[in-house]
């Protein structure tokens, strides 16, 4: 019966990551708007991380760099709307910018040690 | 002060996102010992084979992405949201049992009633829909599983949040008070304008829980649309789709044109709120945020009634020992009501003087709504003439139902008359008329559910008596608390006030007496629902509702008994031979009882 097998073709029954993307969204959500800088950055990292873990793992996106990029992008060009333009949203803008960046890093960080590691297990 | 505060978020939102990287690693190693996804996992058979696939315990639920589970999770959400906002009402109902301010302020009067409409149409109502259809439609349509098993299990995880979010007025938070702007949210009052209190930062965080809870319904919506269209066994086709599954997809139409409208009316009024935009201050800001809740508002109270009326369409028909009368009618009065749905906004808004032509015309298309509304009226009645009917606790709850969407959907004719509705506009009038669809019907159905597919999500069944004493003390608790307030509308009782003039009294304490029955109805309820659920009877036939006798059976029930004998053949273990198999075909049986649904 699975001729057309659908719009995502596995299926495992658990996954870790839905759980922190809903976590994500609220959390920068309200840092966002209370401008509460820790609570921005951390949530987007939250949910920016989990993008990537849950595309990843369902195989939408080979590359965890090249994904971590592109969001970060997408972070950065919204962060930058925010501080540099007639919105003047100084820190959350920056608040936008450090959560792309560090998301950037963590990646680069997991492909070098984490990823090798678990490879040798 | 302030410094340390930022300090103190960051190093605690520091040790929070270790934590989770920590168990993520720790999580992730699964995947070493989980089979390899690819082929993935067919038909019913492979329910034994799956729960193989998760992990135990508390993880099991917050990782599981098995439609079963989410529905699991959905319906116990529901209900926990059903307790708090009809423990919010009750507290209300005792306070209006006397004319004068007693037991609690008119401001925490005002902050009840917010919650206790945003809990109940948002947390409970669209949640306990979502039970229902993540538990079944794939059962039903005979697919593995939803089409994007991952964001099913994402727009369940959102909904928690959303519920502290919107009750977060009511914490210990300093500096926070409960929104009072009632569900509606109107301008300029919601905007924190004048010298009011609505300013609050607790209104903020309603605003985003409930933005929350719409980004959830739409990714839920998408979800479904994808899968009642692509996932469907070969042998369900267009012609014998379920007429659940059939409402499910026009209300997931549905949600899918109305939620991102309300999200984006909520972004603007926080904007509004907190960045100094004046997209509601300016002239005619008001009016606007009318016509966008509203442009969102109606569909709403549809997206809540359609599901329902699937529900209906397909159990009472079981327990009349016959087929639903008029199926094709049926369907066809759902998608004519999910077009119309949006073409009707404006009757909310008769008496704010918008231009009269207009108003007739919305007068007109609200006029027209109510005919596919009495065509499936029509044929629930007809399906019951006649037949067999076996009133078990289910069947009374969609008797019930009938009776009570009769009475709503007739006062709503009234109020879409424009003269009439001048005159009964913000009066108890029309909260008896939506309280006899959403608690009359709705929730109804929704028991009328809960106690039908009982035996499967169980293996259980209910107590007969206690179910009996459920559905009388709620249906005469139903009609006693809203028709007097119908008759409190005629009086001219307005709606939303803490206090009220004595002439008002017996009426309002009528309407007390039975929102208490009520009360002690869904006690039973919880009562039944639990003891059952952890010592009832053990269910040993998959067809506890002898619906083969009338040739009824559907999909579900048949997956049921097949989950039921592997269980038996070999002892309770786990069925292994089929875990290697990938490509079989659902039974026959399956497909024979698809048409008939
Ligand atoms: C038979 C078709 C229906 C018609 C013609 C109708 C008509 C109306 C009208 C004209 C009003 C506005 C009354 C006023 O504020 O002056 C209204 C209010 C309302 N109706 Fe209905 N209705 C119908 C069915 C329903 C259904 C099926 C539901 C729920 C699922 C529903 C839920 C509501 C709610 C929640 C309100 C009050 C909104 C508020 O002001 O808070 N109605 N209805
Ligand atoms: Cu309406």
């Amino acid at each position: 019966m699975d001729e057309a097998p659908g719009l995502s073709d596995q299926y495992r029954t658990a996954s870790p990551w839905p759980v922190f993307i809903a976590l994500g969204i609220p959390i920068s959500e309200l840092g966002l708007l209370f401008g509460l800088f820790p609570l921005a950055v951390g949530g987007l990292l939250l949910f920016g991380g989990s993008v990537v873990g849950i595309l990843k793992e369902s195989g939408y996106v080979t590359s965890t760099i090249r994904a971590v990029t592109a969001l970060a992008a997408i972070f950065l060009a919204f962060g930058a709307g925010l501080a540099f333009t007639d919105i003047a949203l100084v820190t959350r803008g920056y608040a936008v910018i450090a959560a792309a960046i560090l998301l950037v890093v963590g990646g680069v960080v997991f492909e070098l040690f984490v990823r090798e590691q678990r490879q040798t297990f | 002060m302030e410094v340390n505060g930022q300090l103190a978020l960051t190093v605690l939102m520091g040790v929070f996102l270790i934590a989770v990287a920590a168990w993520l690693a720790r999580v992730e190693d699964w995947r070493s010992y989980t089979p390899l996804a690819g082929g993935g996992t067919v038909g019913g058979t492979a329910e034994q084979y799956v729960s193989e696939e998760k992990p135990s315990g508390v993880i099991r639920w917050l990782t599981t992405v098995d439609h079963k589970d989410i529905g699991m999770l959905y319906g116990a959400y529901a209900l926990v949201a059903f307790a708090v906002g009809g423990l919010m009402v009750v507290l209300m109902r005792i306070e209006l049992a006397d004319p004068s301010m007693t037991l609690i302020s008119n401001t925490f009067y005002n902050s009840l009633l917010t919650s206790h409409g945003i809990t109940m149409l948002f947390l409970f109502g669209t949640p306990i829909i979502a039970a229902f259809s993540n538990y079944f439609i794939p059962l039903l349509i005979g697919a593995d599983d939803m089409a994007f098993p991952r964001i099913n299990a994402i727009a369940f995880w959102l909904l928690p949040p959303a519920a502290l979010l919107i009750w977060a007025g009511f914490f210990p938070i300093p500096d926070v008070i409960p929104a009072q702007t009632a569900w509606t949210m109107y301008t300029p009052l919601s905007a924190g304008v004048g010298s009011g209190n609505q300013m609050n930062a607790g209104v903020d965080l309603m605003l985003l829980g409930l933005h929350l809870s719409g980004v959830s319904a739409t990714m839920g919506a998408i979800n479904f649309i994808a899968t009642i269209f692509t996932e469907r066994n070969e042998k369900v086709s267009w012609a014998n789709l379920d007429i659940f599954s059939w409402t499910i997809l026009t209300q997931s139409g549905l949600i899918l044109f109305a939620f991102p409208l309300l999200g984006s009316a909520i972004v603007m009024l926080l904007l509004d709120r907190n960045f100094g935009t004046m997209f509601f201050s300016v002239d005619g800001g008001a009016i606007l945020w009318q016509h966008l809740f509203w442009f969102f508002g109606h569909p709403e109270v549809y997206i809540l009634v359609l599901p329902p009326m699937g529900i209906v369409s397909l159990v009472l028909p079981r327990f009349a020992g016959r087929r639903l009368f008029g199926f094709k009618f049926v369907v066809y009065s759902t998608l004519a009501i999910g077009v119309l749905s949006f073409g009707v906004w404006a009757h909310h808004m008769f008496a704010t003087g918008i231009d009269p032509r207009l108003r007739a015309s919305f007068m007109a298309v609200s006029l027209a709504i109510a005919i596919p509304s009495a065509v499936k009226t029509f044929n629930w009645i007809t399906t019951m003439w006649n037949g067999k009917i076996r009133l078990t606790t289910p069947m009374l709850f969609c008797i019930g139902f009938v009776s009570n969407f009769i009475i709503g959907g007739v006062t709503g004719v009234f109020l879409a008359s424009i003269p009439v509705d001048l005159v009964l506009h913000d009066t108890y009038y029309v909260v008896g008329h939506f309280h006899y669809i959403v608690m009359g019907a709705i929730a109804f159905a929704g028991f009328a559910g809960l106690y039908y597919w009982f035996p499967i999500y169980t293996g259980r069944m209910y107590q007969v008596t206690l179910g009996k004493w459920h559905f009388w003390l709620s249906m005469v608790g139903t009609n006693l608390t809203f028709f007097a307030m119908i008759l409190l509308g005629y009086g001219g009782m307005p709606r939303r006030y803490a206090t009220y003039l004595p002439q008002f009294a017996t009426l309002h304490q009528v309407a007390t007496v039975g929102a208490l029955i009520l009360l002690v109805g869904q006690i039973i309820f919880v009562w039944n629902f639990v003891q059952s659920w952890l010592e009832g009877r053990e269910v040993q036939d998959g067809d506890p509702w002898d619906l083969a006798d009338d040739d009824l059976v559907t999909a579900e029930w048949t997956w049921f008994e097949r989950k039921l004998e592997t269980a038996v053949t070999d002892g309770g273990e786990e069925e292994t031979e089929l875990a290697t198999d990938g490509g079989q075909t659902v039974d026959d049986a399956d497909a024979e009882s698809a048409d008939d649904a």
